[in-house]
């Protein structure tokens, strides 16, 4: 039996927003897309080749720890690598919009929020202290260009309302007025109000409390199903990730090691470091006692090997030509994994079943 | 073996000339934390955890109650002569980058407490250095290769092991972990834990552990206790493992229904509430200080203010009128 | 990255290790930009100018009656003055008065300010309440009507009375900077730390405290010196101080009062020569300031 609280209840069933009509969800193909930040050690890749294909209508959750280069995916999305890192190579397709790597200037400025929207890490500390938070929007109205202000106003408070909050209380409120959950959730109005269909969320709960996080995910999961989005979650917690996502990519050490179905890649996870991450979570199901450091740690811009494979120091599996080969991502049954010891076990079962 | 009755501590909030609100952090707590045992803090932000581990641990004053360590009451000692005994109890801070001097090697930050302690003790200076070694093998990290050192550069992981090393130096009773784990990457977080574990279960050093994640506290000790904290009340109390497969407060199953489910690996728990927010943050303070946020509230919640008892049919401590068990937490999926 | 094992065993050595370390470091973050050379170079030029500047010229420095208010030439590179002295030398001779006084200002401007702020900072209450009202007071002390006053009854004799004067009416915004430092830096982890093992107050403001705001109070000294020798040139230039020593501010005193430099060319030199001297040694400095961060801060340091 699950029992709700009233007020969720209430919050569940207030009246859609109607998600606008012409646009439809669209689909990401990232290809061979490859990010590098100048160092005194010379360019160094944050982001090495990376090929990445987000559906449309799905929410894919990017998983990853510090420096495996999520965020700096995530930004490449809208081409908002800051320097001293630039694009180096590589393309980033999105549906209605075309290559946004080529993409510059005024077009660039108005695909963000028109196209894509953008939670920021901390949604604390993207709002303007000085500022209400009607008057930001207006500010976000003014520089995309939209003649009916009023409406706009209209729409966001339409979204606040359906998030739970008071709309009109929240828009005349300054950000110390809003408690952590009540800022994320303008983070994501802001990405929202103009329409945008594509909507990446960098670490949407990082310092929020349990419970609010449960609340945001499930906001994150109404609102991406009710205006029928394509979302992108980055996040270092595999739990919230398998919260919310239909898709998960695993990222470690500038790669995409693991992709494919959330459920599939959580319950018979491929990759080494995917297992590995996975049973170094504590867990309140099963025996506590199986719960395994993965040794090592990840590596930064300046450990990270240039030949071979990323992850092996830290891989039990590790073999002679992890070495000297960065293993391909191969796709295998909707799931695209790339390891040499996993490539192996496919093409010696392959062979078995031939035999 | 620490304890502390009916600990209060009220923050005066500064407000203008004609005063300001007050936040009261912790409203009469009583607590009991054996040598060797595990024990727990959990709640979310604002609940207290934090300042009542800081009290615990000797860095924050408190305004009443009473405090006993090995025996002997704190309030019997002017503030001075209490330090020796909270020494013994030693806090490991969350944030492992401020927690090193960022001007001192790890060597200079060893040899500190170190020095005073071989003084003390009429050891010689050589012991020093000797110590410093054995601890950092103690921690799992080479002293060759960090002792010349500065936090900068290490990594989240090691600095944090370094400040557990440093907390040792005195010999401590209890350490006192606070979120320590939070700042370090997902895949070195265990690790860290099972330090903590394996200074506990070696040393007999026992452990507090504050923190919002109570996968972690189960990981820490199963067999070791639970507070859960709601606005400065301890609303229930328990053996840890018991009180995660079979919560009885309405705040605790809020607390464990949030924690997100594997999907693939697990099922949701079969009785999960639907948690809800704190949005306003001005509470009431009649009556129960959860009813608000309580779906099962009746008209003496908001009137009355329950006080924390022990159960008949299950055997935690609770502060609710309505107490009744429910699986909340996620099950593993069948395979 | 420098790789630097030390043997735990012996702290003695690891004490001259870690100083070794540190001036190598220091090299490596002069050496990062070519302005901190160069602000090194002119500072330490007008160091040895300071020091053995006088001694290269004779106590009574020659006079050229047939050469007053000479133009530049090979012979006089900023011409002569209204006695025909060579302005070069005067310049010369004249900088040890000035940094003289410009690092007893500071020294006694650091010290004091530091001190306070820290003891203030550090124990809070009413310590704190004290000795911020003190400074309060000493901010509030018109300083140059006062030094008109002071100058009338006592005549500054050396360029360390001088400092110290001066210094006595500067300390009191280095007192509150470091306060205010200090408050935020005692809830670090650190600092709680040091505190919950039980350290004494001594070690944790003099070796914990002091370091963490080591590049703070360098580029306060920095900032001090400049502030000292504007105040004394300015002082001197207003004619309010006797004029028996050699000082930049007498030259640029003499040079608008007696020789017009400001409505006639021929004594243009003379007034140019020691403006352009507090110019280039405050420069100099400046361009040092920009390095106190990365000198005091290991992280950037080492990188």
């Amino acid at each position: 039996m699950t029992t709700n609280f009233p007020q969720a209840e209430s919050a569940a069933v207030s009246p859609l927003v109607a998600a606008p009509g012409h646009a439809t969800a669209p689909g990401v193909r990232v290809k061979d897309l490859t990010v590098v930040y100048r160092t005194p050690l010379g360019e160094l890749p944050a982001v090495g080749g990376v090929s990445l294909t987000i559906e449309p209508g799905t929410i894919t959750g990017i998983v990853g720890e510090s420096g495996s280069g999520k965020s700096t995916l995530a930004l490449s999305l809208l081409n908002a690598v800051q320097p001293p890192g630039r694009i180096k190579g590589g393309s980033v397709e999105i549906d209605g919009l075309g290559d946004v790597v080529k993409l510059g200037g005024d077009e660039l400025r108005q695909a963000r929020g028109r196209h894509l929207g953008y939670v920021f890490q901390a949604a604390q500390n993207s709002l303007n202290p000085l500022k209400t938070v009607g008057k930001q929007l207006l500010d976000l109205g003014r520089s995309h260009g939209v003649d009916d202000l009023r409406a706009l106003v209209r729409d966001a408070k339409d979204l606040l309302e359906r998030m739970g909050l008071d709309g009109a209380r929240v828009l005349d409120s300054h950000q110390h007025e809003l408690s952590g959950g009540m800022r994320q959730r303008v983070g994501i109005m802001l990405a929202l109000v103009l329409n945008a269909q594509l909507v990446i969320l960098d670490e949407p709960t990082t310092a929020l409390d349990m419970i609010t996080q449960a609340t945001i995910l499930r906001i994150v999961r109404e609102v991406h199903k009710e205006r029928g989005l394509t979302t992108l979650m980055v996040t270092h917690d595999i739990g919230v990730a398998a919260e919310v996502t239909d898709r998960l990519a695993v990222m470690y050490g500038g790669r995409v090691v693991e992709h494919g179905p959330t459920m599939e890649v959580l319950g018979a996870p491929s990759h080494p470091y995917t297992r590995g991450l996975i049973r170094a979570i504590p867990r309140l199901s099963g025996d506590i006692a199986e719960a395994q450091a993965l040794p090592g740690r990840p590596p930064t811009l300046g450990t990270l090997p240039t030949a071979g494979c990323v992850f092996r120091e830290r891989c039990p599996l590790r073999m002679d030509i992890c070495e000297t080969v960065d293993p391909r991502p191969l796709t295998h049954d909707r799931r695209t994994v790339a390891c040499h010891a996993v490539e192996r076990s496919h093409s010696t079962a392959e062979q078995e079943e031939y035999a | 073996m620490i304890t502390g009755t009916g600990i209060t501590k009220t923050f005066k909030q500064r407000g203008d000339v004609l005063g300001g609100r007050d936040v009261r952090a912790l409203r009469g707590i009583d607590f009991a934390i054996e040598k060797g045992g595990a024990v727990s803090f959990i709640g979310e932000s604002g609940c207290g955890k934090t300042t009542l581990g800081r009290i615990i641990a000797g860095l924050e004053s408190w305004d009443s109650g009473e405090i006993v360590i090995d025996g002997t009451p704190m309030s019997s000692l002017r503030p001075r002569r209490r330090q020796p005994y909270f020494r013994k109890i030693q806090l490991i801070h969350q944030d492992p980058y401020s927690a090193l001097n960022p001007t001192r090697t790890i060597y200079q930050t060893l040899q500190a407490p170190l020095a005073l302690r071989a003084r003390q003790a009429g050891r010689p200076k050589s012991w020093i250095g000797e110590r410093a070694e054995e601890l950092l093998s103690l921690v799992g990290i080479d002293p060759g290769y960090v002792l010349g050192r500065y936090p900068h550069q290490l990594s989240g992981g090691m600095r944090q092991r370094v400040v557990i090393a440093r907390a040792l130096t005195v010999d401590p009773e209890m350490l006192v972990a606070d979120e320590s784990v939070s700042m370090i990457d997902v895949s070195m977080r265990l690790s860290i834990l099972a330090l903590l574990k394996d200074l506990r279960e070696r040393l007999g050093v026992s452990v507090l552990f504050i923190t919002h994640d109570i996968a972690t506290a189960r990981y820490i000790g199963a067999e070791g206790e639970l507070y859960v904290l709601y606005r400065g009340q301890v609303v229930e109390r328990g053996l840890t493992e018991s009180i995660i497969t079979g919560p009885v407060h309405p705040y605790t199953q809020s607390l464990l229904s949030a924690i997100p489910v594997l999907h693939g690996l697990e099922q949701p728990g079969p009785e999960r509430v639907v948690p809800t927010e704190a949005l306003d943050e001005r509470h009431a303070d009649e009556g129960c200080l959860f009813a608000r946020r309580c779906p099962f509230r009746t008209e003496r919640c908001e009137k009355e203010r329950p006080a924390l008892v022990r159960g008949v049919e299950v055997a935690h401590e609770r502060a609710c009128f309505h107490p009744q068990r429910r699986s909340v937490i996620p099950v593993e999926a069948v395979a | 990255m420098t790789v630097t094992t030390i043997l735990p065993g012996s702290p003695g050595n690891t004490g001259a290790t870690l100083r070794r370390n540190f001036w190598r470091g220091v090299g490596r973050v002069l050496r990062r930009k070519p302005s901190r050379i160069a602000g090194v170079g002119i500072v330490a030029l007008f160091g040895a100018m300071a020091l053995f500047g006088p001694m290269l010229y004779p106590a009574h420095l020659p006079r050229d009656n047939n050469a007053l208010y000479a133009a530049p030439s090979l012979a006089h590179p900023f011409g002569t003055d209204f006695e025909g002295t060579d302005v070069l030398a005067l310049v010369v001779t004249g900088s040890r008065y000035v940094i003289l006084t410009g690092l007893a200002t500071a020294v006694i401007t650091v010290a004091l300010g530091t001190a306070l702020g820290l003891l203030a900072g550090f124990h809070r209450g009413r310590w704190d309440t004290v000795l911020m009202r003190i400074t309060d007071m000493q901010l509030t002390i018109p300083g140059l009507p006062l030094l008109l006053v002071l100058s009338t009854i006592w005549k500054f004799q050396g360029p360390l009375e001088m400092g110290l004067v001066l210094g006595l009416l500067g300390w009191g915004g280095v007192a509150r900077a470091v306060r205010s430092q200090t408050l935020s830096l005692r809830e670090r982890g650190f600092i709680e730390a040091a505190r919950g093992l039980g350290l004494s107050t001594r070690h944790i403001v003099g070796r914990e405290l002091l370091p963490s705001m080591a590049p703070y109070i360098a580029m306060n000294v920095l900032i001090a010196v400049t502030g000292a020798i504007y105040a004394q040139v300015g002082l001197f230039f207003l004619g309010v101080l006797p004029f028996d020593s050699n000082n930049w501010g007498v030259m640029l005193n003499l040079a608008v009062f007696g020789g017009g430099a400001l409505t006639s060319t021929a004594a243009l030199p003379y007034l140019l020569a020691p403006l352009l001297a507090i110019l280039l040694l405050t420069l100099g400095i400046v361009l040092i300031v920009d390095a106190m961060d990365e000198i005091f801060n290991p992280r950037l340091r080492e990188e």
